[in-house]
């Protein structure tokens, strides 16, 4: 592909379907009743989402409803066809789901062979009703039949017209997808409910097997995720979410005490060579996926191991070195070159061309301190520390630089709290933590902060710093003022105003100044810096990951600014695939089908037998802060099997009839 | 304990009870296939529902796996419940005509059946032999497989892992419909169960064929104790215990002197 690509013409979603008439002609979703159709009067009632506007579809069933773009979708092939994919889905473990559906089905072909009556009508409306209330997973109460029963419902006349053998069932064309609610809130969406019920099986290895088809660190991001998915979980209707980040740990350490699997080696070799700048989680992934494909893949890094923030920011408590090295060290055995300890001073694309490198992926991340802008921060010789670099600096503190007396650390994110249960580990006495918040506007994990706090670090809320107090360069207090909260701006929180005259003055012997992290851009000539990056970010497609220059990808957290490693990880997925695209001359395309609309909804709220969380033992009291050993224990296989029984499997499935027009399904971007 | 009301009766039970247990206690009676009361509850027969209240609504719940909760007003017979275990032992009976157990289950619960004398042995996925090795034996040679959206098309099964299996044939005694069964094959020399043969191990005092030397190996394995000391029959290990055991009373009043 040679021609230019500026960033606005690609991967323009295809070209909205005119709404010409009313949409939708008829919709279940949700249960509220909307009908357009000619003939019926019947009032609108409800809504459906409006992403279905821009799909090209004829005809959707979905778990929460039907929506009609043409009055004469054939429905009952529709149904026909829903019934096909519920069956793929359905596990078979309860008596009603799996054998309701072949039942239906069943009833199905008889209307085909001329055998149905009126009476199978209500049978299938009474096996729905029964499979709803009495399935056992959620699958079967909230999408198995409930748009076959809507269907048989709204369109008896249709039904008995086939009854009667006045139609048939047709194969029109149909696509399907499948989701769950905490597949859509992770960002690298990570097949979960599939690698959980592989879990349930004891099939262990499978599960690794599918969990690093998305995400090649497992017992990183085992230990180190943020987690949307656990907030997304439906089982907190009931009770509490699954753990779902444990049980993929669980996974990762039953891998490595039964002796560890290997990564595949490829199958084909390429004469193509990518070079990967950085090797962060989002440089792993694209490296990983790149060489699975059989590209040639280099890696550069400054840091002295691979793991990008993983190994510099994530301390030893949290994630242990031995666990990274391990996961970094299975990427590199499948054939990848990696060079550490280099840094990258002037980055000229051509000579990297001249080279024989067919692209370039940058993920260099965020690895530079924000300035907090203190006054009197430049006179400080002793004492000033960034966050970012302390943590990277650990293993420096640990061997035997004195523990200071009394640290506050600026500051309310993971780095900030790292930092301080850090510190209590290092020896120091009094640790305290000031954020300009309150503890709901804190950015870090809860239960981070929660952990802090247990471990004896203090915070003190609604204190913003004005000025570095120093004598002969060695700092020696901390001028504060008090704050208060005012309205919410522009990222939703409630913005601190000060509350004049109310500095004062605290003594401290070192400041940690953990504010955030930004790009280091030096590495790029000043030419490139304009053409590549935009507001200390660089700048990429969204999609595909291409920045401004041909042949050259960003991705990670020098696109997003600090961000998580799932995030990361996904981008260096989706880096690899577009690469890939690019390398062979074709059109990168990717779709969201689930994307804006709310896979949490469904009908009905029902009873869930409670079962609550299989808790993981923790180090207790002193134990923690006397070294760097893990503070979390991991589920042994027995209770990671048990914890996996508890997902509800909410999955969700979609039907489409594809327009006849031919046009595929448009793609969306991510919020 | 906390204070229930079942079927209109207000009682006192203990905390973390499953509803199925504290009915058992109470002689209510409530039909399951899938429940086994040395095994974790499954909830996949669906006939063992009853009905809870929430707010002013009665829901329907598997009581082998619902746990009681202060102040819960559970109820475990009225139309709704008597027509969904109807429906689901018709699904079951429709799946599994064949099967001698479904049958008189299906029947009992008010589905229309036709009478036969034949028995088809079918697995009906109650995955009590997949609980008793993961559970009781703890071998894990049973799984369940074939399951979720990996596998379409296939239908469900249970999946055995031959290297695990120690041949103690527990699958075979809980298994309710008889579907798994361990039998000698050829002789007397060996056994199979499932799709694997296994070889008897010879008591070394009386040359009789006792146990599956697998098992034999597994418990010498558990105990860390070598294989010879596992190769005695029972009758013959009695034999040998006896003579070197102390009478009872010599043994009290041993130790009450001396």
């Amino acid at each position: 592909m040679k021609k230019p690509h500026p960033i606005e013409k690609v991967n323009q979603p295809g070209t909205p379907v005119p709404a010409s008439r009313m949409f939708p002609v008829f919709s279940t979703w949700d249960g509220k009743v909307i009908d357009h159709r000619a003939n019926q009067g019947n009032p609108v009632k409800g809504s459906c989402p409006d992403k279905f506007k821009d799909m090209p579809f004829r005809g959707l069933m979905a778990w929460n409803g039907i929506v009609l773009r043409e009055e004469d979708t054939d429905i009952p092939s529709l149904a026909y066809a829903y019934l096909r994919e519920a069956r793929k889905i359905s596990c078979g473990e309860c008596s009603v789901c799996m054998i309701g559906i072949d039942r239906v089905m069943e009833i199905f072909r008889g209307f085909m062979e001329g055998t149905g009556t009126r009476q199978d009508l209500n049978e299938i409306l009474e096996i729905a009703h029964e499979v709803s209330v009495n399935g056992k997973c959620n699958f079967g109460r909230s999408a198995a039949l409930v748009p076959v029963a809507d269907a048989v419902k709204c369109f008896r006349g249709s039904f008995l017209a086939l009854i009667r053998g006045e139609r048939q069932l047709f194969n029109h064309g149909y696509e399907s997808a499948v989701t769950a609610p905490c597949i859509e809130a992770c960002p690298a969406s990570l097949p979960i409910t599939a690698y959980i019920e592989k879990i349930k099986n004891f099939q262990f290895r499978e599960s690794l097997t599918l969990i690093r088809s998305k995400c090649i660190l497992p017992g990183v991001i085992g230990r180190a995720c943020t987690h949307p998915c656990e907030a997304a979980c439906i089982r907190q209707r009931v009770d509490e979410a699954v753990a779902i980040r444990l049980l993929k740990r669980a996974v990762s350490d039953q891998d490595l005490k039964e002796g560890c699997t290997f990564l595949p080696t490829p199958e084909v070799n390429k004469k193509e060579k990518v070079c990967i700048i950085g090797a962060g989680p989002a440089g792993l992934a694209a490296a990983y996926h790149l060489r699975l494909m059989g590209y040639g893949v280099t890696m550069v890094d400054s840091f002295s191991v691979m793991g990008g923030m993983a190994a510099a920011g994530i301390p030893d408590y949290r994630l242990p070195k031995d666990i990274l090295l391990h996961e970094t060290g299975l990427i590199k055995r499948m054939g990848v070159e990696v060079l550490l300890n280099r840094r990258i001073e002037h980055l000229r694309w051509d000579d990297l061309k001249k080279k024989g490198f067919k692209a370039l992926f940058l993920s260099v991340g965020a690895h530079r301190g924000a300035d907090i802008g203190l006054a009197g921060e430049n006179d400080v010789v002793e004492g000033f520390e960034q966050g970012i670099d302390f943590l990277r600096e650990l293993p420096k503190w640990r061997s035997g630089i004195k523990p200071v007396h009394k640290i506050f650390i600026l500051g309310g994110g993971n780095v900030a709290i790292d930092c301080a249960r850090s510190c209590l580990r290092l020896g120091c006495k009094r640790v305290e933590i000031l954020y300009r918040r309150s503890r709901a506007e804190m950015p870090a994990l809860p239960e981070e902060i929660e952990g802090a706090l247990k471990e004896g670090v203090k915070i003190r809320y609604l204190t913003a710093p004005l000025r570095v107090v120093c004598k002969w360069g060695r700092i020696e207090g901390l001028e504060c003022i008090k704050m208060k909260l005012g309205t919410p701006d522009s990222s939703g929180r409630r913005k601190p105003i000060p509350i004049e005259g109310s500095n004062v003055i605290l003594k401290a012997d070192m400041v940690i100044a953990a504010v955030g992290q930004e790009i280091d851009t030096s590495f790029m000539t000043e030419k490139d810096r304009k053409l590549l990056s935009q507001g200390g970010k660089i700048l990429v497609d969204p999609v595909s990951c291409r920045t401004n220059k041909e042949g050259v990808f960003a991705g990670g957290d020098c696109v997003t600014g600090p961000a998580t490693l799932i995030e990361a990880l996904d981008m260096g997925n989706r880096a690899a695939r577009s690469i890939d695209a690019y390398l062979q001359g074709q059109d990168f395309r990717e779709t969201w089908v689930f994307n804006g609309i709310d896979t949490a909804a469904q009908r009905g709220n029902y009873f869930f037998p409670e079962s609550r969380l299989v808790k993981v033992p923790s180090l207790e009291g002193r134990d923690r802060l006397n070294d760097f050993a893990e503070v979390e224990r991991g589920f042994s296989r027995a209770e990671a099997m048990e914890e996996a029984r508890r997902c509800l499997r909410c999955y969700r499935l979609m039907v489409w009839e594809v327009d006849k027009s031919g046009q595929e399904m448009t793609q969306g971007r991510r919020k | 304990m906390i204070r229930i009301q079942i079927d209109g009766q207000s009682i006192e039970a203990k905390e973390g009870a499953t509803i199925l247990s504290l009915a058992d206690k109470l002689r209510i009676r409530i039909p399951t296939l899938c429940f086994h009361e040395s095994l974790s509850p499954f909830g996949a027969c669906r006939l063992c529902t009853v009905e809870v209240k929430r707010g002013k609504k009665w829901e329907l719940t598997t009581s082998c796996n619902t746990e009681i909760a202060s102040e819960m007003v559970i109820r475990t017979d009225s139309p709704e419940i008597r027509k969904s275990r109807k429906m689901a032992a018709g699904l079951l009976y429709l799946k599994y005509p064949g099967t001698k157990l479904i049958r008189d289950t299906a029947e009992k619960l008010g589905v229309k059946v036709t009478k036969s004398k034949e028995n088809s042995r079918d697995c009906i996925l109650c995955g009590m032999c997949v609980r008793t090795c993961q559970e009781v034996v703890e071998v894990n040679a049973l799984r369940f497989e074939d399951r979720g959206p990996d596998h379409p098309g296939e239908p469900p099964r249970i999946g055995y892992i031959r290297e695990s299996c120690i041949c103690c044939g527990a699958c075979a005694f809980v298994c309710p419909t008889g579907y798994i069964r361990m039998e000698p094959y050829g002789g007397d020399d060996r056994r199979v169960i499932w799709d694997r043969v296994f070889e008897m191990a010879v008591c070394r005092i009386c040359g009789r064929r006792f146990a599956p030397l697998a098992q034999l190996e597994y418990l010498s394995r558990k105990a860390d104790r070598p294989l010879a000391q596992f190769m005695t029959c029972i009758s013959c290990r009695e034999a040998e215990t006896q003579s070197l055991m102390v009478d009872e009373k010599d043994w009290i009043a041993m130790h009450k002197h001396g």
